[in-house]
C-alpha cells in the first residue's frame, strides 16, 4: 500500500525483477529443449524430412529469404493489410459500440443485424469481396474489416455496458450532465475493456488476412506459405509460420506498451496482481 | 432555525403490485434544520439507505414528497451530495482529479478548481497524495478522498450512507473525529446513516431511530452531549444513559424485524 513508503516498494520491485528473469530463463530453456529434440528426431532420421523439415533446414531457408529482403517484404504486405483493415474496423466499431452500449433503442435496432453478421467466418466473405473489390488490396482490407468488425463492436458494447452504474450515479450526484458522464465516466471506464477486446480482434485480423492471401494474393505471408506448399517446400512453409508468430508477438508487445501509457491507473493494479 | 429538508409522508414500495412487493418506507415524515447533523439509526432493512437515495434523487417516492429548501426533489439532485459506503471514486482519476470533479462540473476556471481541490485535500490530510490513484490507497484514505470530493463540490446537504462501515475499528474512530472537526468548520446540514449507536452518539445533534420495515420515524432523540466531542466521553453517565435509551428503541425494532422476516423455506 502507498502509505508504507518508498523502501518496501523498491524491495518488491527488485523481487519482481528477479521473478521476471527467472521466467525468462525458464522460457528460453524450454525453447532450446524443443529445438534440440526437433533437430535430433529429424537429423537422426526418425522422421522423414518430407513430413517435417529439420530446424536447420528451416533456418537456412529463413536466412535466404531474410538476406534477399523478400521475407521482410511479405511481412510488410500482410502487416499493412492487417493494420488498415483493423484500424478501419476499430474506427467504425468504437463510436458505434459506445452508442449501442448506452442507448437501448439503438441496441434494439442493431442487435438482429449484428447477430446475423457475427457468426460468419471471414473466409465466407471471400467470394463477395472478390466480386466487389477484385483481388486488389481493397479486397484484403474488406476481408479484415468484415472478419473483425462484429467482434470489435461487441467488445466495445459490452465494456461500455459494464461500467459500474454506481460511478455514473456518483458523477451525476456531483453535477455531471449526460455528456459529462459519457466523457468522464463511460469512456475511461470502458477503455480497458475496449483495449483488451481490440487486442483479441488484432489477432483475429491476422487470421483473416492470411486466409485471404492464401486464396488470392501474390504477396504476403499467406501467399508465401501457399506458394511454398505448391513447391513442396515445407521448410519455407515453416519460415512463414514462424514469421507470423514473431510478428504477432512483436505487435502484442507494442500494444502492451501503449496500454500502459494510456491506462496509467490500471498499471499499478496489474503490477500488484 | 430554518428547515432545509422536509420529508412529508414519504412512502416507497419496491416492485409494487408484484408478489415480491416490499414496502421499504411508510409515511415517513421528517424535518432537518439548517446546519444540523442527524443520524438515522435502525436495524438492517429499516429503509435508512432507501431514504437517503430518495433525498439524493436516485429513487423517486411511491407516495409523498421531499423538499430541499422548499424545492421538490425530482431526479438526481446535485444539491444533496452523497458519500457511499463503497467510496465510488473514479479509478482513472487521481486523488486530485477526483476532488476536482465537482468544481469541474460547475465549469469553474482551472485556477479556482485547483485552489479548491488543494484546500480540501489538505483538510482531510492527504497532501502529498494528490497524484495517487484510488487503487493505490487504503480504505480509510479512499474514504477521506470522498469526503474531500464532497466538500469541494460544496452541495447544500451532505448525505452519508454508512461511510465508515467498511473500515477497521481504529481507522473508523479517527475518521469520526475528523468528520466532527470538518462539520464544526463547515456546519453543513448532514444526514448520516449508521447502524452503530456509538457512532451516532459521537456525531449527531439529533438521532432518529427508525422502525422495522416498513420504515418510519420511531423516535427522535436530541443528543445533548457537549461539544467538542471525543471518544473518552463514552465513559460519561449521560452517554450511557442515552445509549441505553436508544438501544431500548432499536432492540424492540430489531426483534420485531427478526420475527416478521419469513423463514427461508429451504431452511430446516
Amino acid at each position: 500500500m502507498a502509505s508504507t513508503g518508498e523502501r518496501p516498494r523498491t524491495g518488491r520491485a527488485r523481487a519482481r525483477l528477479g521473478e521476471t528473469w527467472r521466467s525468462f530463463a525458464l522460457g528460453t530453456l524450454s525453447v532450446i529443449v524443443l529445438l534440440s529434440v526437433w533437430q535430433a528426431v529429424t537429423a537422426g532420421g526418425y522422421i522423414s524430412p518430407i513430413f517435417l523439415p529439420s530446424p536447420l533446414q528451416v533456418f537456412r531457408q529463413a536466412r535466404r529469404y531474410v538476406t534477399d529482403g523478400s521475407l521482410f517484404w511479405h511481412v510488410m504486405s500482410s502487416g499493412r493489410r492487417v493494420l488498415i483493415g483493423f484500424v478501419l474496423a476499430a474506427i467504425v466499431a468504437i463510436p458505434l459500440g459506445i452508442v449501442l452500449g448506452t442507448s437501448r433503442v439503438a441496441k434494439a435496432l442493431f442487435d438482429p443485424i449484428l447477430s446475423i453478421i457475427r457468426p460468419l467466418p471471414s473466409l465466407s466473405w471471400i467470394p463477395l469481396t472478390i466480386l466487389w473489390f477484385g483481388i486488389d488490396e481493397g479486397q484484403k482490407y474488406a476481408i479484415v474489416f468484415m472478419g473483425t468488425f462484429a467482434s470489435a463492436l461487441l467488445y466495445v458494447m459490452e465494456s461500455t455496458r459494464r461500467v459500474d452504474p454506481l460511478l455514473i450515479k456518483a458523477a451525476q450526484n456531483l453535477g455531471a450532465t449526460r455528456v459529462d458522464v459519457l466523457r468522464e465516466v463511460i469512456l475511461p471506464g470502458s477503455l480497458p475493456g475496449i483495449i483488451s477486446g481490440l487486442k483479441v480482434c488484432l489477432a483475429l485480423s491476422w487470421t483473416c488476412v492470411l486466409s485471404a492471401e492464401m486464396v488470392a494474393a501474390t504477396q504476403g505471408l499467406g501467399a508465401l506459405i501457399w506458394f511454398a506448399k505448391d513447391w513442396n517446400n515445407m521448410a519455407l512453409v515453416m519460415v512463414g509460420m514462424v514469421s507470423i508468430s514473431v510478428t504477432v508477438l512483436m505487435i502484442d508487445t507494442a500494444f502492451r506498451a501503449i496500454e500502459d501509457r494510456i491506462l496509467p491507473w490500471e498499471r499499478h493494479q496489474r503490477r500488484r496482481d | 432555525m430554518s428547515t432545509v429538508i422536509v420529508a412529508d409522508r414519504v412512502t416507497k414500495i419496491f416492485a409494487e403490485g408484484r408478489r415480491d412487493e416490499v414496502a421499504a418506507l411508510q409515511d415517513l415524515s421528517l424535518e432537518v434544520n439548517e446546519g444540523e447533523f442527524i443520524c438515522l439509526v435502525g436495524g438492517s432493512g429499516c429503509g435508512k439507505t432507501t431514504f437517503l437515495n430518495l433525498v439524493a434523487g436516485f429513487l423517486s417516492p411511491t407516495d409523498g414528497v421531499i423538499y430541499l429548501r422548499g424545492r421538490r426533489i425530482a431526479g438526481i439532485e446535485p444539491r444533496a451530495g452523497m458519500i457511499f459506503q463503497s467510496y465510488a471514486l473514479l479509478p482513472w482519476k487521481t486523488v486530485f482529479g477526483n476532488v476536482e470533479f465537482g468544481p469541474k462540473m460547475k465549469r469553474l476556471p482551472k485556477a479556482e478548481r485547483r485552489a479548491i481541490a488543494e484546500r480540501f485535500i489538505r483538510m482531510v490530510g492527504l497532501t502529498g497524495f494528490e497524484h495517487f490513484y484510488p487503487g493505490q490507497l487504503s480504505g480509510g484514505m479512499q474514504q477521506r478522498v470522498t469526503l474531500a470530493r464532497l466538500l469541494a463540490a460544496d452541495p447544500e446537504v451532505f448525505l452519508m450512507d454508512e461511510p465508515f462501515a467498511a473500515l477497521d475499528a481504529m481507522t473508523r474512530q479517527v475518521m469520526q473525529e475528523e468528520l466532527i472537526r470538518i462539520h464544526e468548520q463547515s456546519r453543513k446540514t448532514t444526514i448520516f446513516v449508521t447502524h452503530n449507536i456509538d457512532e451516532a452518539l459521537i456525531l449527531a445533534d439529533r438521532i432518529i431511530v427508525m422502525s422495522a420495515r416498513p420504515g418510519r420515524v420511531k423516535t427522535s432523540i436530541q443528543n445533548d452531549l457537549p461539544r467538542p466531542r471525543h471518544v473518552d466521553m463514552q465513559l460519561s453517565p449521560r452517554y450511557l444513559e442515552l445509549k441505553t435509551q436508544i438501544w431500548g428503541h432499536v432492540e424492540e425494532e430489531v426483534r420485531r424485524h427478526i420475527e416478521a422476516t419469513p423463514r427461508d423455506p429451504g431452511e430446516r
